[in-house]
């Protein structure tokens, strides 16, 4: 395959969005996973597993490809504190996917592919005029990760895997409204992130036909963009104009979590999986937002906002089962723990704890397969009050009530060798 | 070719669970729906002073009308069964700059703020003069009685409202009336009502560096604010009451003095003279001299000194030290002119207050600032008792008819030393840069009245149970820029 190619034909779709994980985190990769509840840690469904457990590649058969692509559809209500005026997303859909190819000898020990996916990423664009609109009116995170992976069985119960995670593409487009006394100007960032490698280590365990255990690493990779391009508009006074210079740069770090998870599958006979995920995310890591500007903005050399995310939890749990010879159906659900602490949530992520079901079905014509998959995703109803944002020295925020769902539709496509 | 056939592919799904999309948003308005906590909102009636009517940049025009607090709560009243709302509003066509104010021209090289008055498309009427406006009438029923430099002890004053009295009251009393603005009051028979009246009883004197004005007594005080809640309260309206802000916290009293202060200090000047209390009509009895240690004067975060220059005192103070500079005092006399004997000439004038021009300006006995530049710590003493005795009896009356109370002086002090953010934008006591105060230092911008209007809502709220919701101050703006 002619990834690069692929890569650029794709462009399109190269976006991720806040729909499922906690933070800005995606974990979309693949199709019949999500129908799962997003497990797939310790089961070896397809060529997927590259991204879930690279271990388990190995115990994947079948030599092929998996292409899935997701539309996003995140439907956010906000009322300010003290308000009654319901404030709503600009909508947008976002298309974050995941390719996976697998290549090997069809009874050899070992699995070699190549995945390529959208970890991380976030699309909201807050409505115009809207409360929070100095800390944020839209915001755009892509990123997509080129996984090459080895796996390898040492023995027919026990495989390993490792990828190293190549930070392919990744831009942050960020925008805010600037308060003047008597107007307000717009700020636009706009970087393309340096690329970065990291790494993505598995094993798998399968002592028996009925159960498999998988354990898997992702490494953390920072995100940086060195000279990112600041946009300033509406600036009409020439009081304030020389205060926003032209030709600004930025540069800006975004952590992309390390992630630790440990998975189960149990087959209690050959039509029915069970899956069950637990996953560590090191959000921990994500400290403050910080921007350093090459000439000052508004008087200042750089703008910091505290984010102090925690590591959080997820627990995932799905099954499957075969009806038919071409048919599979699929369900799942997840519940994840959010990263931000009370007084901490921005608009870039109006995180909670999110509830998720899912549901999905595959159909396989011989050597291809179609897979579907739909999510709903929950997030906490979230309020955090003035006196919060006022001792936790976070004011740059606003104070008030998100809710926010999630609806997600899924296609994949598989070919097997 | 790929990306084509699973976009292809794709579309039918994507609408499919766009159909599926209207159940997904969220809604919280249920959450937030408003209430009137059982308050009878539908006659709403604002009794106050320049504060109440809008004024702002040192004059009143349409602009600040509309955006007065009065407004803005009468705005989300409607939210819970609020009436209309009546304000005398200036003719929009040709007369929206009501008295004139002062709009911000530009800075100067070194940073300071040059102001420049609007004088276009005012509001005056036939008979008006430069001493005694009249402005063009409006005799409606009004629901803002808002009458810019009224004080408490005016409220009983017969003849207020004739072209004699007051210009602002007199605009909405009818032709010949005779009418005190309690009587006024009275007869707007509220279901609701704010009152906050008494700031001028006390700033007047402030803002003239107690050289001029009184302070009224607190008896007089305490009765006539009785007068005025009775009468409110006699049909059984509901309502809140503001208290009045100590006034040395505004950036009329805190623009100037630091930077002089810095000023002189670079310059190792120790001390400075200036006279304090009113000025002298007996011959031989000149104003007392008072001397300020520099170290004294109120510095710009209030961590040292207490000595406060009046914002209208900036003009004057890079004349220190300078000999032959009269304007100070050529101004004063010209301002008490109106008020003083034919006879009295600006060099008996002079010679009344031991003023010899010819010396050094602000920097000997024979040729101090005059003390309506200076509000000093003993005149301050003063200012503070009145406003403590003043809102001890505005909270007392308050309790007595179980109302509401806008703190108004403990919110502004807290302004005053941590500024306030509403909706992640900073906003501080600070002239001109600060969002909240008027270019006159006083007053506050449509941000600090959306403010003000914020906090009598939260108010309102706790204090009858009602759910009224409350406005984005971020949509008012602070100072205008050129």
């Amino acid at each position: 395959m002619k990834f690069k190619s692929l890569l650029l034909a794709g462009s399109a779709l190269l976006t991720g969005t806040a729909a499922s994980a906690g933070g800005y985190q995606v974990t979309l990769a693949g199709q019949k996973n999500n129908g799962m509840g997003g497990v797939g840690v310790g089961l070896s469904l397809d060529q997927a597993a590259m991204f879930y457990n690279p271990g388990a590649l190995a115990m994947v058969k079948d030599r092929g490809i998996h292409l899935g692509a997701n539309g996003t559809f995140a439907r956010n209500s906000f009322v300010a504190e003290g308000g009654n005026q319901q404030r709503e997303l600009r909508n947008t859909v976002t298309t974050p996917f995941g390719l996976f190819a697998a290549f090997g000898p069809s009874e050899g020990k070992f699995r070699a592919g190549i995945g390529v996916y959208t970890p991380f990423g976030s699309k909201l664009q807050y409505a115009d005029g809207w409360e929070g609109r100095t800390a944020l009116t839209d915001i755009d995170l892509k990123s997509v990760f080129v996984q090459p992976t080895f796996s390898y069985a040492i023995t027919d119960k026990l495989s390993v895997g490792a990828g190293v995670v190549v930070l392919a593409l990744g831009s942050v487009n960020l925008q805010r409204d600037i308060p003047l006394p008597d107007s307000f100007g717009h700020i636009e960032l706009d970087g393309k992130a340096e690329t970065k490698l990291g790494y993505n280590v598995g094993v798998f365990f399968k002592p028996s036909d009925k159960l498999s255990v998988g354990l898997n690493y992702r490494s953390k990779i920072d995100a940086e963009v060195k000279n990112g391009d600041v946009t300033f508009t509406g600036i009409n006074s020439p009081v304030f104009q020389p205060r926003f210079q032209e030709g600004t740069k930025f540069a800006a770090t975004l952590p992309l979590i390390a992630t630790t998870s440990i998975g189960i599958g149990i087959m209690p006979n050959e039509n029915l999986t069970i899956g069950l995920d637990a996953s560590l995310a090191n959000w921990s890591a994500y400290k403050t937002l910080r921007f350093d500007f090459t000439k000052p903005v508004n008087g200042a050399d750089f703008s910091e906002s505290r984010r102090e995310y925690e590591d959080a939890l997820t627990f995932r749990l799905g099954a499957q089962y075969k009806l038919t010879s071409g048919l599979t159906v699929r369900a799942g659900g997840s519940y994840d723990e959010s990263p931000v602490k009370d007084g901490f949530v921005t608009p870039e992520t109006p995180d909670n704890d999110r509830l998720a079901g899912t549901l999905g079905a595959s159909y396989s014509f011989g050597k291809f397969g179609v897979d579907l998959s739909g999510q709903y995703i929950g997030i906490k109803k979230r309020t955090q009050t003035q006196a919060e944002l006022i001792n936790n020295g976070t004011t740059d925020r606003i104070a008030g009530t998100y809710k926010t769902n999630v609806v997600v539709a899924g296609l994949g496509l598989n070919y097997t060798f | 070719m790929m990306t084509s056939f699973l976009l292809r592919k794709a579309t039918p799904l994507a609408l499919l669970a766009g159909l599926g999309l209207t159940a997904c948003q969220p809604d919280l308005e249920g959450d937030f729906s408003p209430s009137n906590g059982g308050v009878d909102f539908s006659n709403y009636i604002a009794v106050g002073n320049s504060l109440t009517a809008g004024f702002s940049d040192g004059g009143l025009y349409l602009t600040g009308q509309q955006q007065s607090y009065p407004a803005l709560l009468a705005q989300q009243f409607k939210t819970v069964g609020g009436g209309e709302f009546v304000q005398p509003l200036f003719n929009v066509a040709n007369q929206q700059n009501g008295s004139g104010y002062l709009r911000l021209a530009g800075f100067t090289a070194a940073g300071s703020p040059i102001t420049a008055s609007v004088a276009t498309n005012l509001a005056l009427r036939q008979g008006a003069t430069a001493t005694r406006p009249l402005y063009t009438k409006f005799t409606d029923p009004v629901n803002n009685l808002g009458v810019p430099g009224i004080r408490l002890s005016d409220v009983e004053t017969a003849g207020y409202g004739s072209v004699l009295g007051n210009p602002y009251f007199e605009r909405i009393s009818p032709d010949n009336s005779n009418q005190t603005y309690l009587a006024r009051v009275t007869a707007s028979n509220p279901t609701f009502f704010t009152n906050w009246l008494g700031n001028n009883d006390v700033l007047g004197y402030a803002t003239a560096g107690g050289a001029a004005s009184f302070l009224t007594p607190t008896a007089d005080f305490t009765a006539k604010n009785a007068k005025i809640i009775d009468a409110l309260t006699a049909k059984g309206a509901k309502g809140v009451v503001a208290t009045i802000p100590d006034v040395t916290n505004i950036p009329f009293f805190t623009t100037v003095g630091p930077s002089f202060r810095a000023t002189l200090e670079a310059a190792k000047v120790p001390a400075i003279v200036v006279t304090t209390g009113g000025f002298s009509g007996t011959p031989g009895a000149p104003p007392t001299r008072k001397v300020i240690p520099v170290n004294t004067i109120r510095n710009a975060n209030g961590s040292s000194g207490n000595q406060l220059f009046t914002l209208t005192s900036s003009p004057y103070l890079p004349l220190f030290g300078m000999p032959n500079k009269g304007k100070a005092w050529r101004d004063v006399y010209n301002q008490a002119k109106p008020s003083l004997p034919a006879f009295v000439t600006l060099g008996l004038f002079l010679q009344l207050q031991g003023v010899d021009t010819v010396q050094a300006f602000g920097a000997t006995a024979a040729h101090p600032f005059p003390s309506t530049l200076v509000l000093d710590d003993a005149e301050q003493v003063l200012v503070k008792d009145a406003t403590t005795a003043f809102n001890n009896s505005i909270k007392a009356k308050a309790a007595e008819k179980g109302l509401g109370v806008f703190d108004a002086n403990t919110f502004f002090a807290q302004v005053a030393s941590n500024g306030i953010v509403t909706n992640g934008i900073s906003n501080t006591a600070g002239f001109i840069t600060g969002n909240l105060f008027s270019l006159d230092g006083v007053h506050p911008t449509p941000r600090g009245y959306a403010i003000v209007a914020n906090e009598m809502i939260k108010v309102i709220n706790s204090t009858y149970g009602a759910k009224v919701p409350t406005v984005n101050p971020n949509d008012y703006q602070g100072v205008k820029f050129p």
